[in-house]
């Protein structure tokens, strides 16, 4: 018998594939995965939120509502103020029947407005004292309430719900730390064109209703300048396609695009003290 | 980009470029020192060829980890299914590595070959989540000295 050890040809057991021709492909699928799944969820799921009735969301807004009335009553002056400025939006604006408007101060220096589930809108005294005409004010209030018409804090929360339930299954199938970070930012990056595209929704139906109150836009286009000095003295501001408004110069572009396509001015409206 | 993400792109060029200089280097290593120690046969025959010999067992063992790049490679992979084939390579590099350790070891007792070689591996940290896992390959055989 005659023992010997023939040369192994090399490599016989490893891949030939470079590993960056493999990775790449391979987070290519995955990247399309995830956003497809996530947009044809979140699409459906936000659909599936505008048939909820109004009524219900009102419900689902008690908790919300409980935490945002003012506890001793201090601001009802500035809370009755904007309350009757929202009315005259709403009424402009035309909402569906059943549909009310609660609009809430939040005496804190945060320059910011919102509005949530069951027709809440929140408006921050730091917004407020920086506005210079009532133009300006009323831009942001009908901003707010065209969310709230255009049901989009309950889509938004259809969606968040749904979003989460889909990253959470797709968490489940990997453990590794890496790949849930990748899939994470893909499903909030996924979801924010949508936000940008109400944002935009948003802003041509407020400038209708400003339009219907007062005649004219002048005036409105000062809630933007704002918005951009801001910016320009925050670094930290994210790049637009991270951001879940779209950029101040394009919502001013398209507000001035619109006022001149109207040409018409007016005076402005003061602030009242 | 939230700092999570930009953790793992920076780890993981880290790791692509250090995993990938660190394995062309050892393959190298590997071929030069297979062409050294050919004359020391190993088999996995478990009977010696006829003759009187002297025995002892020889082993020689490996411990690998996995670069951060192909553990996200590999975490891809999980999602889709296929070889996992940048865990080949690294596998491939620890079997022979722990041959080569066995062979050293022998060679260490003027050994003409080696019989009845085994190779047994074993997972360091199993099933958790957010370590690097590590693989440990033992080679170990029965070296006949005359």
């Amino acid at each position: 018998m005659s023992y010997e050890n023939p040369q192994q040809p090399d490599g016989i057991n490893v891949s030939k594939t470079h590993p960056l021709a493999e990775f790449f492909p391979l987070l290519t699928v995955v990247v399309v995965a995830v956003v497809g799944l996530v947009a044809l969820l979140s699409l459906a799921a936000g659909s599936l939120a505008r048939l909820v009735p109004f009524e219900y969301e009102q419900k689902i807004a008690r908790v919300v509502a409980a935490e945002l009335l003012p506890p001793g009553g201090t601001h009802t002056d500035t809370e009755g103020y904007l309350q009757g400025l929202a009315q005259r939006l709403a009424t402009e604006m035309a909402l569906p029947p059943g549909m009310q408007i609660h609009v809430h101060f939040e005496d804190d220096d945060t320059v910011n407005a919102y509005a949530t589930l069951g027709g809440h809108l929140v408006i921050f005294g730091g917004l407020l004292d920086r506005l210079p005409s009532e133009n300006a004010l009323a831009l942001v209030v009908a901003h707010e309430i065209a969310h709230v018409k255009l049901r989009h804090p309950i889509v938004a929360m259809g969606r968040g719900a749904t979003v989460s339930l889909v990253l959470g299954s797709l968490f489940g199938i990997t453990d590794s730390s890496a790949v849930r970070s990748l899939i994470e930012f893909l499903g909030v990056t996924s979801t924010l064109s949508y936000n940008r595209e109400q944002e935009r929704e948003a802003d041509d139906e407020a400038a209708r209703a400003v339009l219907g109150v007062y005649g004219h836009l002048a005036g409105t286009e000062a809630l933007f300048e704002l918005f951009r000095n801001m910016a320009a003295r925050d670094l930290a501001r994210p790049p637009e396609f991270l951001s879940t408004h779209p950029g101040t110069e394009e919502r001013l572009a398209r507000l001035k695009a619109l006022a001149a396509e109207l040409g018409v001015s007016g005076t402005v409206t003061p602030l009242p003290r | 980009m939230p700092i999570e993400l930009i953790v793992v792109v920076v780890l993981a060029v880290l790791g692509y470029v250090f995993g990938q200089l660190a394995e062309r280097r050892h393959f190298a290593s590997i071929r030069r020192r297979e062409r050294e120690y050919a004359e020391l046969l190993t088999f996995s025959e478990r009977r010696p060829p006829p003759g009187r010999w002297q025995t002892a067992l020889v082993g020689g063992n490996v411990v690998v980890s996995v670069d951060y790049f192909k553990r996200l490679a590999a975490g891809l992979r999980a999602l889709i299914g296929g070889r996992v084939s940048v865990y080949e390579s690294l596998l491939e590099r620890a079997r022979r590595e722990a041959i080569l350790r066995m062979k050293e070891d022998a060679l260490t007792r003027n050994a003409v070959m080696i019989m009845c070689v085994r190779l047994e591996t074993a997972s360091i940290t199993k099933g958790k989540g957010d370590q690097i896992s590590s693989v440990e390959v033992y080679a170990y055989g029965t070296a006949l000295m005359r």
